[in-house]
């Protein structure tokens, strides 16, 4: 019985990356916007190896987690096949998840495989293979809440993608400015770091740090545990509001 | 008789806003029953059917049973029972005819098997299988409702809910797909069809609600439809003169565009009687070719549309 469901959610999740991996917004946000903004942002600074590393990483797992997420309802609402799967035996929870699935694998497949390029183009990123452990639990995370945060957004009941990426880039960029990625955070003035602690990056970004710098803002078992609240949080939210609106896609 | 009830539905409304396209529709499908739900444009049929399939969520006292589970307890089990052929086509457009059917089968729990063996079965009886490997959006309009047949049978369903299938089809096409709808009766399935097509309803279905402005108006099979309302039979006749205005103005009476005349008649005797008696004897006027036609569906479906519009208007709903 559990096994049917999880089979279900499953075959949701390859439908959806077979569908929308190659769709245009999926490639615009999720892998031309970070490497454009990660370019502007290294171009003629001096910034660490190490920083650089911890700002290319954090920033493709935070835009590709929320690609293929926020545009999924909007094109299945366009093209009726949401009726489809909504009058399938299938539960509400279980399409959810093959969304959040998919968008969390794909970003966590993409961002595993810089993160690899780097490892192996600059040695001794990490001194031990824990912290490697560490890292990838961090970028596990943050696929999961991105594509969580994407589906969020996608809660209102449009058929147009353009109306959740805009919304979706409203809120990425201040959680992206905000989380102390171009500034660590022990040199902000204190109001500033409370700022920073609103979003989820923030944390990953401090994770990162202790893994590869040895030493960051938070313990990172305080920075783990905000993540996972915050897909409690968000998981919570998605249930709630999708009940809601799904009805007004019809 | 024991029929065992296919679909019982009770209370069904659905608001948008302010308006209401599905007000209070209650009705009973039996097993084996092809039932069409007959309606112009906007009379909440579409609506009805995304009731039933669980689209829209029933509120508080409406109620929806499947062979006797309650949809709104037993979502799963219920759903699996339809076969849905929607109005617009909602296959995935950019997946082929099979990895739709691969999908479909998937999320109704066949095995790989199962899906392999059903989908070439499917697609030689609907002549498909040379668009194996077709995107669904470049089929045709024709070709894609057959795709959408094969996906709503795929895993057998014993309830078919078809809405409008044979629209915007040409005539070859509607023909089969009629005769495939005849076929799927004596399969022993349970049909549920909209349309606004009365000839249609006429000819498959073996009851027909009538649906207007969300409501259900009438309830009963072809036949009783046109027994109740042959009060309204045709007479139509010709006469060797134009007629002055007197008898221009003789009730009910029309000048038809091939110049015949025609009037409506609640009983024909006496009315062809009343018409000799005022036109030959009285103003030495010969009428002649006379015939009665009787009342088709569509007379009676646009009679009842138009007796529901002017109840409302004339009086206040209770
Ligand atoms: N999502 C919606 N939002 C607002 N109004 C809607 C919505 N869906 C349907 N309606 C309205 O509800 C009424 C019934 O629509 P429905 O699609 O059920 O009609 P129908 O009988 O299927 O018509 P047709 O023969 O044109 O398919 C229409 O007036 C329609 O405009
Ligand atoms: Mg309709």
């Amino acid at each position: 019985m559990i096994k049917d469901k999880l089979f279900k959610i499953w075959v949701m999740a390859k439908k959806n990356i077979n569908l929308y991996i190659k769709k245009g917004p999926v490639i615009i946000f999720g892998l031309m916007f970070p490497f454009f903004m990660t370019l502007s942002w290294v171009l003629g600074r001096d910034i660490s190896q190490n920083q650089i590393f911890v700002g290319i990483i954090a920033m493709t797992t935070f835009f590709t987690s929320t690609a293929i997420s926020p545009i999924v309802f909007p094109i299945e609402t366009r093209e009726k096949s949401l009726e489809r799967i909504i009058s399938a035996p299938i539960s509400l929870n279980q399409i959810l998840l093959g969304i959040v699935l998919a968008s969390a694998l794909y970003s966590l497949l993409i961002s595993s495989i810089i993160t690899l390029i780097f490892i192996i183009i600059f040695q001794g990123l990490f001194s031990s293979l824990l912290y490697i452990f560490l890292f990838w639990l961090g970028i596990i995370l943050m696929s999961i809440l991105g594509s969580l945060l994407g589906l969020l957004v996608s809660a209102i009941p449009t058929d147009k993608t353009s109306d959740v990426m805009l919304i979706m880039n409203l809120i990425k960029f201040p959680l992206l400015f905000i989380s102390g990625m171009f500034t660590p955070l022990d040199v902000l003035p204190f109001p500033v770091v409370v700022l920073s602690c609103l979003s989820p990056l923030t944390f990953l970004i401090d994770i990162f740090r202790y893994c590869v710098d040895g030493h960051s803002f938070f313990p990172y078992q305080i920075d783990l545990l905000v993540l996972v609240l915050w897909i409690i949080v968000f998981f919570i939210a998605n249930g709630y509001f999708h009940r809601k609106t799904m009805p007004k896609r019809f | 008789m024991n029929e065992s009830i296919a679909i019982s539905a009770s209370n069904l409304t659905k608001k948008f806003d302010d308006f209401t396209a599905v007000n209070d529709v209650s009705f009973k499908i039996f097993e084996g029953e092809i039932v069409g739900i007959l309606g112009p444009n906007g009379a909440g049929k579409t609506t009805t059917l995304r009731l039933l399939t669980g689209v829209y969520k029933l509120e508080e006292g409406e109620k929806i049973e499947i062979f006797n589970e309650n949809l709104k307890d037993n979502q799963i089990n219920c759903k699996i029972k339809f076969g849905i052929v929607p109005e617009i086509s909602n296959a995935y457009s950019d997946f082929t005819v099979l990895e739709n059917l691969e999908f479909s089968g998937k999320m109704y729990g066949l095995s790989k098997e199962e899906i392999k063996n059903r989908s070439k079965i499917l697609l030689e009886r609907f002549e498909l299988l040379d668009k194996l490997n077709a995107k669904t959006k470049t089929l045709s309009k024709g070709l894609k409702q057959r795709a959408n047949l094969c996906l709503a049978l795929l895993h057998e369903p014993p309830i078919l809910i078809l809405d409008e299938p044979t629209s915007g089809l040409d005539p070859i096409s509607v023909k089969i797909m009629r005769k495939q709808i005849l076929e799927f009766r004596k399969a022993g399935k349970t049909i549920l069809i909209t349309t606004h097509d009365i000839k249609e309803a006429q000819t498959i279905c073996d009851r027909i609600l009538i649906m207007n402005k969300g409501k259900i108006i009438a309830d009963a099979n072809p036949d009783t439809l046109r027994r109740d309302f042959k009060s309204i039979s045709t007479i139509i006749f010709k006469t060797e003169k134009e007629l002055d205005s007197k008898l221009m103005n003789y009730p009910t009476l029309i000048k038809r565009s091939d110049g015949t005349f025609a009037i409506s008649s609640e009983n024909v005797l006496k009315d062809l009687s009343e018409l000799y008696n005022s036109f030959t004897l009285k103003n030495q006027i010969q009428i002649s070719d006379v015939k009665i036609q009787e009342t088709s569906l569509e007379e009676v479906f646009i009679d009842l549309i138009k007796n529901d519009s002017t109840k409302k208007k004339g009086v206040k709903n209770d």
